[in-house]
């Protein structure tokens, strides 16, 4: 008779693969996961992944797509508290400036390739080549860089220019029509937050599902993006300061944290589904803006991250403690890759056809960035190839 | 003199014919008909699109075509008023001056602005339709489809009345050209209202090859994209392919009389490389 705590091969194998399953869910892996099975779908069989996404791509980009951005905008409010991560303001000024430099880097290296190649029309895709898919960073910077200034500085210069992005992308949502009132809407949706809050509501549900909703509609009224729609309403949630674990799953040790981590794994079907939906692009599709994007990312946003920060250090700014020159090459290109963000701005502003197809190849592309960094930490000894 | 063989008589009488034949307009050429040329990706302002241009004006003695559709990239490269004059009005300077109309679509490489020049005749919109007796020509932006476009030839489509649906746009829906081929994701879009409504044919350029593409869901295709840029030998031919040549520029010629659309496609050189009659279907496949 086998003893009841034996380790067979079959407990072994399940016990694998269940930490297999944890870290893919844990690590955001499920992102990447889908956009692979995508690229293969839709290369293989194109029609049949095209109606597919097609089918589907309203319910996640518009709809899913609220509760990520939301979960991403609670995080990051959560860091920028007192006791938060990011919390000091001195924190800020630098990361400030390294965005407004990536961001400039990028857009001017985006646009002038385009006008390189003659084709000014794919002037209003410029936002897509400033994203950061600020999860990649954040896990990159956490590989090879932990413990040292280099996660809250990559953090906080992604967050500048993703929120700078959204600013930018969100009255160029694509819509067929704009409606009346929503403005009133929203108003009316920030009061009811408002009121819940004041009484002390210490459950997510009555937020999102009462004023969530409001806002939701108010935002695609007003031809705004309504993925963004639940974001204003992040301050008046329930919440609790975050340590520099930022995109971690939150210990599940009281009822915001419980709904928290409830929202965490909710989330993760979405973002696969967001990638499934968004990165099928039959390959051979490159063309101009595949370049520009690309270019803009691995060239012009660290260029202009550098830059920036130089002048901001000869303008009397300081460097975060351990940062010097090298690591911050590496956090230059950790943040390269817009991936996920840039995916999202894509979709949302540039309507079906060759040239959404032929950015989001470079977007895709520019995933390579993380291993210019890789690169880069290694042949600069910066992090965990110091010797 | 010995009488050469009666048999060799025969044979080079008989290839004289089909040599003949080949080159004799496919076209009937009717007096009440519509007729049209077809060109696209035509602007590099080089020697080859200056031939085809000669082409034309040559081939409109016998065949007085009233006007021609430009399927995108009408203009490479830069786009001043320059350019303009290179690589549109001196190559077709011969049909402008007879009072020839062109309607142009946008390629990837024009300018969004282009759409207000004159010789166009886009009215300042990215997307259009007209009408020319029996053939109400649906006029794309495939750069991108978005939901005020789609609104807007899903209303065009359920409105007309013409017996002829003809839709055209640069990026095409069905093609075997190597560099890019079919655009998948826009066919995912536009097929189902093309069946619909019953649309006829469909032009389109980009692959700079000329392919005829057998009838898909019951809607004929051309690739017409080889009327100045060229990629010779790029065709990958398919099931799918009824007529393909990439080994020289290439304009086609149409016809429309009655239920019928006779075409011809010419190279650069005046060889007939493909000709044929299309019959409409009399009813939308499906509503």
């Amino acid at each position: 008779m086998t003893h009841p705590h034996a380790t067979t091969p079959s407990h072994v194998a399940h016990g694998q693969s269940y930490r297999a399953v944890r870290l893919t869910v844990r690590r955001y892996l499920l992102m990447p996961i889908g956009a692979l099975i995508a690229l293969i779908w839709a290369n293989t069989a194109p029609e049949s992944y095209f109606r597919f996404a097609h089918g589907l791509s309203f319910f996640v980009n518009e709809i899913a797509m609220a509760f990520v951005f939301a979960l991403l905008g609670q995080e990051v409010f959560e860091a920028t508290m007192p006791g938060g991560a990011l919390h000091s303001w001195r924190k800020w000024t630098l990361p400030l400036v390294a965005a407004a430099g990536g961001i400039a880097g990028s857009a001017a290296t985006y646009l002038g390739y385009i006008q390189s190649q003659y084709q000014p029309g794919l002037a209003s895709g410029w936002p897509i080549a400033t994203a950061v898919d600020v999860v990649l960073a954040f896990y990159l910077l956490r590989a090879f860089m932990p413990g040292s200034g280099a996660l809250p500085f990559a953090l906080l210069l992604a967050i500048v220019t993703n929120i700078f992005g959204m600013v930018v992308v969100a009255p160029q949502y694509l819509v067929l029509e704009t409606r009346m009132g929503g403005v009133a809407l929203a108003i009316g949706a920030l009061f009811a937050a408002w009121f819940l809050r004041i009484r002390k509501v210490h459950t997510f549900w009555p937020y999102l599902l009462i004023c969530g909703t409001a806002m939701w509609v108010a935002f695609y009224w007003e031809g705004w993006h309504p993925a963004f729609a639940l974001v204003p309403l992040v301050p008046f949630l329930p919440h609790e300061a975050r340590t520099l674990d930022v995109f971690a799953d939150p210990r599940d040790d009281d009822a915001v944290h419980h709904e928290e981590h409830e929202w965490h794994l909710a989330v993760q079907p979405i973002v696969f589904l967001f990638a499934l939906v968004n990165a099928g692009v039959i390959l051979r599709a490159y063309d101009t803006p595949t370049w520009g994007v690309l270019l803009a990312s691995l060239v012009g946003r660290p260029l202009g991250v550098l830059m920036a920060v130089g002048l901001g250090v000869a303008a009397g700014l300081h460097l975060p403690r351990r940062i010097g020159w090298r690591e911050l090459i590496v956090i230059a290109f950790a943040t390269a890759s817009g991936f996920s963000i840039a995916l999202f701005f894509a979709a949302g502003m540039i309507a079906t056809g060759p040239v959404l197809a032929a950015a989001k190849i470079g977007v895709i592309a520019s995933a390579c960035g993380a291993l210019v960094a890789l690169a880069a930490a290694a042949a600069l000894k910066v992090g965990r190839f110091a010797s | 003199m010995r009488r050469l063989p009666s048999v060799v008589v025969l044979l080079v009488v008989v290839a004289a014919s089909l040599l003949a034949a080949q080159q004799a307009a496919p076209l009937p050429t009717r007096p009440e008909s519509l007729k049209f040329a077809v060109i696209g990706d035509t602007g590099t302002g080089a020697p080859p699109q200056f031939d085809v241009g000669s082409r034309m004006a040559e081939a409109r003695r016998t065949f007085p075509f009233e006007m021609v559709i430009m399927l995108g990239d009408n203009i490479y490269g830069s786009q001043t008023p320059q350019d303009f004059v290179m690589k549109f009005q001196r190559p077709y300077a011969p049909l402008l001056t007879a009072g020839v109309v062109f309607y142009a679509t946008l390629g990837n490489h024009d300018a969004p602005a282009n759409r207000f020049y004159p010789g166009f005749n886009m009215g300042g919109h990215r997307y259009y339709t007209y009408t020319r007796k029996d053939v109400q020509f649906f006029v794309l932006d495939s750069n991108a489809m978005d939901p005020q476009q789609l609104a807007w030839l899903d209303n065009a489509l359920k409105q007309s009345i013409t017996p002829w649906k003809i839709c055209y746009f640069h990026h095409p829906l069905y093609s075997n050209g190597g560099r890019h081929g079919s655009e998948v994701e826009l066919r995912v879009v536009l097929e189902p209202l093309f069946v619909k409504y019953g649309v006829s044919v469909v032009y389109s350029g980009h692959d700079h090859i000329y392919e005829r593409i057998k009838p898909q869901k019951g809607i004929p295709y051309f690739v017409n994209g080889s009327s100045g840029a060229l990629r010779a030998g790029d065709t990958r031919p398919s099931a799918m392919t009824a007529a393909y040549f990439d080994r020289d520029q290439v304009f086609s010629l149409a016809e429309i009389d009655g239920d019928d659309l006779f075409f011809q496609a010419i190279s650069r050189t005046g060889r007939t490389v493909d000709s044929g009659v299309i019959h409409r279907q009399t009813a939308p496949q499906t509503r």
